[in-house]
């Protein structure tokens, strides 16, 4: 039994009165690919950007492969977390007044501390792993939101990060798009990378996911193995929740 | 008809004075350029100071809002008094060295010194305001994605987010520019000979305003094209927002 490489337990988040997140406890191992679910203000984007700290959580504790990260209140190790934890956002995010190459590599120069031509490199690499071998010299105003979010991704690869997460990195896309961006997903859960991504693509989640996760009202309602948490839920309101999507 | 022109737009005296105006113009211009780039640099400071993050620096975040507030609620002119009787009482009772307090650097005069101070500690809190409208124009979203790479806030701060606001403060600095170089006129009352007092000076000797005609036209032939470029910069950005770009 290894260390599980992410380790949460009882995460709280609120914004005010609201409490967002209500005691999460999750563990995360090494390679093991997460598709998180749930209904719309269930708290799903919450515990990723809690995760990666870019909120700080209420209460609780994340580890990450041992070492603490939040605890005692408090963010502990942020630069290495930051450093080991990649993140893929709906809205691409990319630096705007930066090529595709230089969006990928800025964070390798000033952050890894690796040579200009050292990073490009690697970019360039990456880029054509996500299919944009021909983009690299691209901005992303002259990208499709499917191109710029293979660019987000790369750039978050270009950091060797140890986990990738993933929020609804889909949902802003032409349907016709998504297949693209889904492909080198599939990829990277091939090539063992440890992923949590939250998604409405259920077929995704079916195919290529170790563990699906259904989140309701801050919690965790009931997780498992794709087939049976999506084929044959075993909570009453995650059958009210895929029935809703599938009627949809 | 004819009196009319005669009062300002006497060839004759324009020609004669052309030479005095235009070395007031020469001022102008030197206040405007040495005012307009320290001014750019003292705001960058201030927005940056105004933006620091956390709660231990709140402190630093206040006394930067502070003077922010302070200097763009009171005249310029007044700002001018406050500096050129400040610096010179505290340097002729040596608290400061003389070089400070009536500074003559690069052998310019001090009235230019202690305009070109009160000019940047003024429009330094305007632009900062400008800079902070730019800096909290770009979406939220951008800090994330830096910070989520491991960007420290002042690395997102110096590659993300300040390139990009840059490109949105261009048109209103230039704005604000164009209002400081026509408040380096309120320089003349350290005696400083501008274009302003140049054309005054050449009034009460001839009791005729075509030498102040002529200042206008100074200043209208940079101020003109600068506003329009403007314009033009504006509607470069307002045909990308249509096409859809950021
Ligand atoms: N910065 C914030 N301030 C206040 N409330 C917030 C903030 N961020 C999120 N919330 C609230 O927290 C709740 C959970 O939001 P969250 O974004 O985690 O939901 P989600 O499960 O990702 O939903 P969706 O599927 O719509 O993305 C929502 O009710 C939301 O309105
Ligand atoms: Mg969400």
């Amino acid at each position: 039994m290894t260390e599980p490489i992410i380790s949460i337990r009882d995460l709280r988040k609120s914004y005010g009165d609201l409490d967002v997140l209500t005691g999460i406890d999750l563990d995360i191992d090494r390679g093991e690919v997460v598709c998180v679910i749930g209904p719309s203000g269930s708290g799903k984007s919450t515990l990723l950007r809690c995760i990666n700290l870019l909120e700080e959580p209420g209460g609780g504790t994340i580890a990450l492969s041992g070492t603490t990260v939040f605890g005692d209140g408090k963010p502990q190790n942020l630069d290495e977390l930051r450093r080991e934890v990649g993140m893929v956002f709906q809205q691409f995010n990319l630096f705007p007044h930066m090529s595709a190459t230089e969006n990928v590599s800025i964070a390798q120069v000033k952050v890894r501390g690796r040579s200009r031509k050292e990073a490009d490199e690697k970019s360039r690499e990456l880029l054509d792993r996500v299919g944009l071998g021909d983009k690299v010299d691209e901005y992303p105003d002259r990208l499709s939101g499917g191109q710029q979010q293979r660019v987000a991704i790369a750039r978050a690869l270009a950091m060797d990060p140890e986990v990738m997460l993933f929020d609804e990195v889909t949902s802003a896309l032409d349907p016709e798009l998504v297949k693209g961006v889904l492909d080198v997903m599939r990829g990277l859960a091939e090539s063992g990378m440890t992923m949590i991504s939250v998604t409405h693509e259920m077929g995704f989640a079916r195919e290529v996911s170790d563990r699906t996760i259904f989140m309701d009202g801050g919690v965790i309602v009931e997780q498992g193995k794709p087939d049976d948490v999506l084929g044959n839920p075993s909570h009453e309101r995650t059958k009210q929740f895929l029935g809703l999507v599938l009627a949809n | 008809m004819e009196a009319f022109f005669q009062t300002y737009f006497d060839f004759q005296i324009i020609e004669d004075n052309f030479g005095y105006v235009l070395e007031g113009f020469w001022y102008t211009i030197r206040l405007s350029i040495v005012g307009g780039i320290l001014s750019l640099i003292w705001g960058l400071i201030l927005a940056v100071l105004r933006q620091l993050p956390g709660r231990g620096l709140a402190p630093v975040r206040w006394v930067a809002i502070a003077y922010i507030d302070a200097l763009r609620g009171v005249p310029l002119l007044l700002v001018i008094f406050l500096i050129s009787g400040g610096l010179g009482a505290l340097a002729s009772e040596g608290v400061i060295p003389e070089g400070l307090g009536i500074p003559r650097w690069f052998g310019l005069p001090d009235p230019f010194w202690y305009g070109t101070i009160a000019i940047t500690l003024t429009y330094g809190a305007y632009m900062a305001e400008v800079y902070r409208a730019g800096i909290e124009a770009v979406p939220r979203g951008q800090v994330e994605a830096a910070r989520s790479l491991g960007m420290s806030h002042g690395q997102a701060m110096r590659f993300v987010i300040v390139p990009q606001a840059v490109r949105k403060v261009v048109p209103p600095l230039l704005n604000d520019f164009i209002a400081l170089m026509k408040d380096t006129s309120l320089v003349s009352v350290l005696g400083l000979v501008e274009t302003v007092q140049a054309g005054r000076d050449v009034y009460s000797e001839t009791f005729n305003a075509s030498a102040l005609t002529l200042g206008a036209f100074l200043f209208l032939a940079v101020t003109i094209p600068l506003a329009r470029f403007v314009d033009w910069l504006i509607k470069k950005q307002d045909m990308k927002i249509q096409r859809g770009i950021p």
